[in-house]
Parts: C-alpha cells; sequence; structure tokens
C-alpha cells in the first residue's frame, strides 16, 4: 500500500481544557459526524498518588483536518466509581454508530497489588450525538474468562449482516523483565461475536500469527471492510525493553481476512513505516483505519505511545492490490 | 417439610487451632464441603496459616477424612492443600475461598472463588472451577481465568459458589458485590446471592437477579447459598450479616433459609431454618455457611461457629 503521512494533525499541549494538564492524546477513534470528523482520544490526569488516570476526550476536524474546531471541555464519560474495573482510567474507547445509536466501548483500568493492573471491557450509550457517554451498568461486558485469564481491553466492534465482530486484546501470562521492577505483560489479538452488541460469545485468540516470538505483544486491532476483504491494522511490540531500547518498541501490524475468521498476517504490505525522523520517527502506534470522503485513512499515535499526540495518513492505492484469494 | 427445621447440635467436628494439622492449617476451617466415598466422608474446607508481616492471609483448600458412622472420628487431614493458588496477576493469585465440591459421574469438580489484591479496595473475586483426577486428592484448574466473572450488574466481588446438579443442568449459587462501602477506615462489599444455569458447567448462563430479600436493611450481605431437594421444593440455607462491624455477635453471620419451587422464586423465611448461636462455646458468637447433605437417610448440616470458622466448624443432625 502506498500512503500518503499528513504529520501530526494534535498535539494535546496546545489546548486548554478542564483535563488541566492535559498531556497524551492516544488511540484516536474518528466518528464523521456532519461536515466534519471526531476523534475521540485518550489524554491523562494525575491522581493524588502521583498516577496517571486516563480520560476520554474529543477533538472535532474538518473533513480535511486542518482546522481543529472544537474540543470537549472535559471528559465524556466519568470514570468508575470504588472498586469498579473502570476506577483508575477509560483507554482507549471505540465508538461504533449503529442505526444512529452512538455506543462507546470502553477498556476500563484497575489498579492491582502484584501487577500493575487489570482491565476489562464496559460499554456506554451517547444520547447526545456523542458528546457524553452513559455506562449501560457498573460492570464489563466483557471479561477474564478460563482461557482469557485477565487484561481485556482495546474493543473494536463492526456489525457484519447481523452479527456483532468485536476484535479485542486479551492477557497470556506476566513475566519477570530484566529491563523493568514490575512483572511484564504478554497480550493477543481475540475474537468475539454478539447478536445485540452487549451479550458476547468468545471465538479464540492467538488469531493473528506472530511475528516476533511468542512474547509479541499486540494490541489495538482496527478493522475495515472493502470489497468483501477485512483489513485489520494493529499495533505490536516486544513484551520487555519496549520502552526504552530502540527496535523493540510500538510498530504497526497488517493482516487480512475474508472469512472474519482466519487471518492472513502481512506487515510489509501495509507499506507505512516510522518517518526518518520528527513525532513518529521512534513509534508508530494506536492505530485507527477509518473510511474518510470515500478515502481510506489511518490516525495512529507517534513516538512515547502517543505523548505528543496524533497523526494522519491517506491511503494513496487500492488497499485490496496486494490480496491474494 | 415447611415447618421449622429441627436441628440438633451434635458439637464441633474439627478445630483447625487444635495443633493437629500442618502449618497451612492452624487456623479457619471455613464452608465445609463433603464428598461421599464407600467407606468414609471426605470433608473440604478452607484454611490458613499465620498471618504474614502485613497482617494479610492466603486462604488454601485441604480436607480431613471421617468415618462415615462416626462422622466425629478424623481418620485423615491432608498434608497439602488440595491445589496450589493462582499464577501472578490471575484472579486467584492470593487466595481460594470458599469451596464447592461435587461428584458427577467418574469425574470430581471443584468451584470455588479465587482473590486478588487490588488498590483502591483490598481484594477482589471471581469464580473458578478445577478437576481431579486422583479421587479428589489433588485438583488441577481447567485454565488459568475464572469460569464465573464480572458483567454489567455484577461489577465486582464474585465469590461464594455452591455447585449443584439437578437433572441434567448445573446450578451455580453465588454472591455478587453491589457496592463497596468505606467506614471506619475500612472497605467493605455489599454483596448478595444470585443465580446461573449451565449445560456443562463451564459455560454459564447468568440470571440476573437478586434471589433473596434483604432483611437486615439495604447493607445486608449474603452468601453461601446451600441447596438440597427434598419432599418436591428447593431448600435453600444461606449466611446473612451486616455490612460494616461484623465482628461482633450482633452484626455477624446468622444462617437463614428461603425455599423454592423452581430456584428461581425465592421465600424467605428464616425463623424456619431452626438453627442459631449458642449461648456458649464455639459458636456461640456467630454460625454461617451451612451445608446440608443426606447421609444413610439423615440430613445433617455442617457449618462454621465463631469469627467466620477461625476455630474449626461442627455438625448438626435433623430430628425426623
Amino acid at each position: 500500500m502506498k500512503w500518503s503521512k499528513k504529520g501530526c494533525v494534535f498535539s494535546p499541549g496546545q489546548f486548554k481544557t478542564e483535563l488541566s494538564g492535559m498531556v497524551y492524546a492516544q488511540s484516536p477513534q474518528a466518528l464523521p459526524i456532519g461536515n466534519g470528523v471526531r476523534v475521540y482520544f485518550s489524554t491523562r490526569t494525575v491522581d493524588s498518588s502521583g498516577k496517571f488516570l486516563s480520560h476520554i476526550a474529543f477533538a472535532d476536524f474538518s473533513r480535511d483536518f486542518k482546522e481543529v474546531r472544537e474540543i470537549s471541555r472535559g471528559t465524556v464519560i466519568p470514570l468508575g466509581g470504588l472498586g469498579d474495573f473502570d476506577e483508575h482510567g477509560i483507554f482507549p474507547i471505540h465508538i461504533c454508530k449503529i442505526d444512529n445509536k452512538i455506543f462507546g466501548y470502553t477498556t476500563g483500568w484497575s489498579r492491582r497489588r502484584s501487577v500493575s493492573a487489570d482491565a476489562s471491557i464496559g460499554l456506554a450509550v451517547s444520547r447526545d450525538g456523542g458528546r457524553t457517554f452513559e455506562k449501560l451498568g457498573r460492570g464489563p461486558v466483557l471479561t477474564s474468562s478460563l482461557y482469557e485469564p485477565f487484561l481485556i481491553g482495546d474493543a473494536f466492534v463492526i456489525r457484519v449482516g447481523e452479527v456483532f465482530h468485536m476484535w479485542y486484546i486479551c492477557g497470556k501470562r506476566w513475566i519477570e523483565s530484566n529491563t523493568s521492577d514490575q512483572p511484564e505483560r504478554v497480550y493477543k489479538i481475540a475474537h468475539a461475536v454478539s447478536k445485540d452488541g452487549i451479550s458476547w460469545a468468545k471465538e479464540g485468540n492467538m488469531i493473528i500469527s506472530d511475528a516476533i516470538g511468542p512474547d509479541e505483544c499486540q494490541a489495538l486491532p482496527s478493522v475495515l471492510e472493502y470489497n468483501g476483504v477485512f483489513h485489520m491494522v494493529f499495533c505490536f511490540r516486544d513484551a520487555v525493553g519496549f520502552r526504552s531500547e530502540a527496535g523493540r518498541g510500538y510498530r504497526l501490524g497488517y493482516a487480512y481476512s475474508t472469512d472474519l475468521r482466519t487471518w492472513k498476517r502481512a506487515d510489509d504490505a501495509l507499506g507505512l513505516k516510522l518517518s526518518g525522523e520528527g513525532w513518529d520517527g521512534q513509534m508508530m502506534c494506536y492505530p485507527h483505519i477509518f473510511s474518510l470522503n470515500g478515502q481510506v485513512a489511518l490516525l495512529y499515535n507517534g513516538n512515547n505511545f502517543g505523548r505528543e499526540g496524533f497523526g494522519l495518513a491517506l491511503l494513496q492505492s487500492d488497499i485490496n492490490e496486494h490480496v491474494k484469494l | 417439610m415447611n415447618k421449622i427445621f429441627n436441628w440438633i447440635k451434635q458439637g464441633r467436628l474439627f478445630d483447625p487451632t487444635s495443633g493437629q494439622s500442618p502449618s497451612w492449617m492452624v487456623q479457619f476451617a471455613q464452608s465445609p464441603s463433603v464428598l461421599l466415598f464407600d467407606d468414609q466422608l471426605r470433608i473440604y474446607f478452607c484454611t490458613r496459616g499465620k498471618a504474614d508481616a502485613q497482617g494479610q492471609f492466603v486462604s488454601r483448600i485441604g480436607f480431613i477424612d471421617v468415618e462415615r458412622e462416626n462422622l466425629f472420628k478424623i481418620i485423615r487431614i491432608s498434608k497439602s492443600p488440595v491445589m496450589d493458588t493462582g499464577d501472578r496477576g490471575c484472579f486467584d493469585e492470593f487466595g481460594t475461598n470458599p469451596v464447592s465440591v461435587i461428584r458427577c459421574g467418574n469425574e470430581i469438580r471443584l468451584y470455588y472463588a479465587g482473590w486478588t489484591r487490588t488498590e483502591s479496595v483490598p481484594f477482589n473475586g471471581a469464580i473458578g472451577m478445577a478437576k481431579s483426577t486422583n479421587g479428589g486428592e489433588t485438583f488441577i484448574r481447567l485454565g488459568l481465568g475464572p469460569v464465573l466473572s464480572y458483567s454489567l450488574d455484577e461489577p465486582f466481588v464474585v465469590g461464594s459458589p455452591k455447585i449443584r446438579r439437578f437433572g441434567d443442568t448445573w446450578h451455580l449459587h453465588y454472591a455478587a458485590g453491589q457496592d463497596w462501602i468505606y467506614k471506619e477506615s475500612r472497605h467493605e462489599p455489599v454483596y448478595r446471592i444470585r443465580h446461573a444455569s449451565s449445560a456443562d458447567g463451564v459455560e454459564w448462563k447468568k440470571t440476573g437477579e437478586d434471589l433473596i430479600e434483604k432483611k437486615l436493611g439495604p447493607q445486608e450481605c449474603q452468601a453461601s447459598p446451600d441447596i438440597f431437594y427434598r419432599d418436591g421444593l428447593y431448600h435453600m440455607f444461606f449466611s446473612y450479616r451486616y455490612a460494616t462491624g461484623f465482628k461482633s455477635k450482633e452484626r455477624g453471620y446468622r444462617i437463614g433459609y428461603a425455599c423454592s419451587s423452581d430456584l428461581l422464586q425465592w421465600h424467605r423465611c428464616d425463623e424456619k431454618a431452626g438453627i442459631d448461636v449458642s449461648a456458649e462455646g464455639w459458636d456461640s458468637q456467630m454460625v454461617s455457611y451451612a451445608h446440608v447433605f443426606e447421609l444413610d437417610g439423615k440430613l445433617h448440616m455442617l457449618y462454621q461457629g465463631n469469627e467466620v470458622g477461625r476455630y474449626g466448624f461442627g455438625l448438626a443432625t435433623l430430628a425426623e
């Protein structure tokens, strides 16, 4: 694929909102509204113990992404209450518009003692066109189970015919690391189906083959269908050393499928690499593929897991060109 | 059987503090659960060693074997826990408690609540499952994760499983957290009795209803829904207490009773339970975690006493 990088389109530091000291604009998720595009993202505040809390905010862009028209003044969804799965952060939110209803699939975080955190997937609905979201319940719609013991998150949902499909990630194990005083996690992309988008049946995990060995961490699957082919863009990294060592951090991965079950991994076909320098010169992560003005577009984060904001790339070639059926 | 149960207390059956058990079993013998063998009765329970430097416990599952003819005659005490605690980051890393064991054909299954430690509140729980291939000596988890976990209206603290099979359907009655209360520098959960059913005991469908009405006000905690079927009715002995201050006699666990014809609509009538604290002794402050079983034509109840079973469990027998 041939992409035209449009650069960093949003830097959180240049805006003042109720989320004081806003840093990070992670995991951008697009929702075309009217003649513009709303992009939800996760930003962070610091709590009284000095730890981060992720919150969801949005920025409204013109369709060409050259103009930021509005920034949400505060968060679009409150964090959970005492003991809830999303008490210590929501990151990311995935927006899914079904029959004019706007649903938000959240990844909620809560802190643990022996490991840093656990995560589950929650569901909220917007009744004001996506400005705020109301949770369907205090608990999650998808969480740990027999073979997916922890760290359930990064939901991406589409409806194909009458069936809702969710791609998400699940934790496989925590491993000790020489480069960190905390255990590090290994997580993989998984798949679930549903009739109503609320009650899900898990279909299996490790559906995307590893490119860098069994400790590859895969995150943020996003899927776009074009002429019967489903294209998944995600990001992956090494389980350890990914914060500091060059070559171990997040980069973009790619796979395609025609049956929604079996995926052929083809990272090279994506053709989207780190820039030589600048905001996405060291890392590319948290991709979101979507259709913009009839063109395939990709929002993604750059260096430092999105501390400096998110950028845009537009596809200049036929997305199915490399597909071997 | 629609009258007051006439339980005759037989006394304490097992005291883990009496100095006869291994170091991981020196206090607490909780949630007794019976497995019947031809010539003996095995009683699984949850027990603890000494607290760690932070005053925290890890609860593990062990058993005693007793004579079928004389349940007070202990033949054997398990030397090791029947399974280890969970791996790092797993739902059961910091303990397995309570326990409910069932035999189905050649298979012995164990359902338990697993405990993890969290930052803002002290803990969270979910229900796991394991199987034994050596006659109940040890158990192996089916997977690293739970078989019953959180959902939209059961946000946390899913535990206290009691496994039953009626006809071809597996039934899990359990407790699900509804709120956390912060009082006098302590976090305490409020939980209520819930139900799920399954064709295989692995994939569960939650009913999503509170089964037992509250008697002690909005902060009543309900757990240990132990059920048996007799004379055309399902009978549930459960435990209930106040959410806070429950270490006192006045606010601690008692055994309640409810009956149902369909396992879904329950009629609570604690006055029929027929078992309460004694005037003095090991069960004079609290009684809880009843487990009713039938043996050679008689109904028996195992239950834990003071300090939620710190000093063991005892036996009561129904006078017909």
